[in-house]
């Protein structure tokens, strides 16, 4: 299942067509609702009520410390 | 003004933004704000509803109740270098699951008598650094402190943005070592008195510019947790006893993750799509899927609208379930809903006003799980299962 997923993903990165964008093309990108994690605090947050609730956490972070929540 | 003053304050607006990009991710974001100081506030409240009465076998029908408060500040440290520190202050109380009976009509869930009051303290730190205007790399701190557990992590991370292609290289590793002393663990004879737990996490990630609109990102990340990992507040109803036994979980696990995340933005409409999904796998047979999507909708005035949907649906893990006939060969067992299969969704607003140096924010959340919600079927609910709403208010204050 893992192996697959990770073609799968692979795949879609691949498949994508890229359009050239130069440094100064960048504008609706930088904008801040266009970052990863627009609220930083936010996230935080809800990263760690998601970890408290649900089995699964993790992601593209090396994260925080446990917690001894319930 | 000279031409060459007006060149340079253009090309450092066009560095700015060319850093600030979601496929050069958050660290490179807080490279593109080192010469502001930037301060954000949040107060969360967090109410879990009411156990459903029909449910409940004994204890508490209230669940818990947490106050949450967050402060965010993040400076310039020289040319090169900046610097993000973050507290997290909340308070707790409330009643939580402790075991399940067998019921006339389904499992029934027992309550922990007393409630529980309970304060975390949780500091993190975190220091970019532009080694090149290329590559960042970035070290993490933070300790997190309990009436009953302490945790102290750290951890690097490194951003490169691959010359010659709109690719985004990240990748980094982290540690957590944990301390538990529960509470009254001293006194109960079948409570353990102090434990340890460990964790080590690693992830790789790539970012794709597609177009000036379109960014993606494919990342992998490798958990392995050791220790203690049993709830020390749960137990276990084992039927031929008619008795209870602690919660006992394997003293490792191995844990995978594969995320998948988009961001798109629509000029014609001013609005950015997020779509994000996560695939988790651990050798506990927990299998999940996290799918969500918002949409950012700027509007006159400086208001930015966020509807944002979250569909997460999981397995179980072999050594769960709700209460069991005989106690498991393995010695292994849990009936903590966290490990039980079902699904939950949650939906979220969240309303923004920016002016020029300050923004402020509210959010509402509700989040439901259930087993209805499961992509596969399930026999018996945990009648353990949340359900709870988040109120929160923030600002960011750029300084």
């Amino acid at each position: 299942m893992r192996v697959l997923f990770l073609l799968l993903c692979l795949s879609a990165l691949a498949g994508c067509a890229v359009e050239p964008v130069e440094a100064w093309e960048r504008d609706y990108l930088a904008r801040p609702e266009m970052a990863w994690d627009p609220d930083a605090l936010g996230s935080a947050y809800r990263n760690n009520v998601h970890f408290s609730k649900e089995a699964s956490n993790g992601g593209a972070s090396v994260g925080g410390g446990g917690c001894g929540c319930n | 003004m000279s031409l060459n003053v007006k060149n340079k304050r253009a090309l450092t607006a066009l560095t700015s933004a060319a850093l600030a990009i979601p496929g050069m991710s958050a660290s490179v974001q807080a490279a593109s704000v080192l010469t502001e100081t930037v301060v954000q506030y949040k107060a969360s409240a967090y109410r879990e509803a009411d156990l459903d009465s029909s449910k409940l076998s004994g204890g508490s029908l209230e669940r818990y109740e947490i106050d949450t408060q967050q402060v965010r500040a993040q400076l310039p440290l020289g040319e090169n270098t900046d610097a993000s520190i973050e507290f997290m202050y909340e308070t707790m109380s409330g009643a939580s699951p402790w075991f399940i009976l067998p019921g006339q009509d389904g499992p029934v869930q027992v309550m922990s008598g007393a409630t529980i009051h309970e304060e975390r303290k949780d500091l993190q730190a975190k220091i970019n650094h532009l080694l090149n205007d290329k590559t960042v790399i970035s070290f993490i701190g933070g300790v997190s402190d309990e009436k009953d557990y302490f945790a102290v992590n750290a951890g690097l991370e490194a951003l490169y943005e691959i010359p010659d292609t709109q690719l985004t290289l990240t990748a980094g590793i982290g540690y957590s070592d944990d301390e538990l002393e529960p509470t009254d663990g001293s006194i109960l004879p079948d409570r353990i008195v102090r434990a340890t737990r460990d964790s080590t996490t690693a992830f790789v990630g790539l970012s794709q510019i597609l177009s000036k609109t379109t960014v993606v990102q494919a990342s992998l990340s490798y958990s392995l947790q050791r220790g203690f990992l049993s709830d020390p507040y749960k137990k276990v109803w084992i039927d031929d006893q008619a008795n209870t036994i602690n919660d006992s979980r394997p003293d490792d696990r191995n844990q995978f993750v594969a995320q998948l995340r988009l961001r798109h933005f629509l000029p014609e409409l001013k609005a950015a799509v997020h779509l994000d999904y996560r695939y988790f796998e651990d050798d506990w047979e927990v299998a999940s899927s996290t799918m969500e999507a918002a949409w950012y909708q700027n509007l006159p005035g400086g208001w930015v609208f966020t509807p944002s949907l979250r569909y997460y649906s999981q397995t179980q893990a072999f050594f769960y379930a709700p209460y069991f006939f005989s106690a498991r060969g393995d010695g292994f067992g849990s009936a903590d809903y966290r490990l039980s299969p079902y699904g939950a969704i949650s939906v979220k607003l969240r309303l923004e006003k920016r002016w020029q140096s300050l923004d402020l924010h509210a959010e509402w959340e509700s989040y439901e799980a259930s087993a209805d919600y499961s992509l596969d079927s399930v026999d018996l609910e945990n009648p353990g299962l949340v359900e709870f709403d988040i109120l929160s208010v923030g600002l960011n204050w750029r300084l």
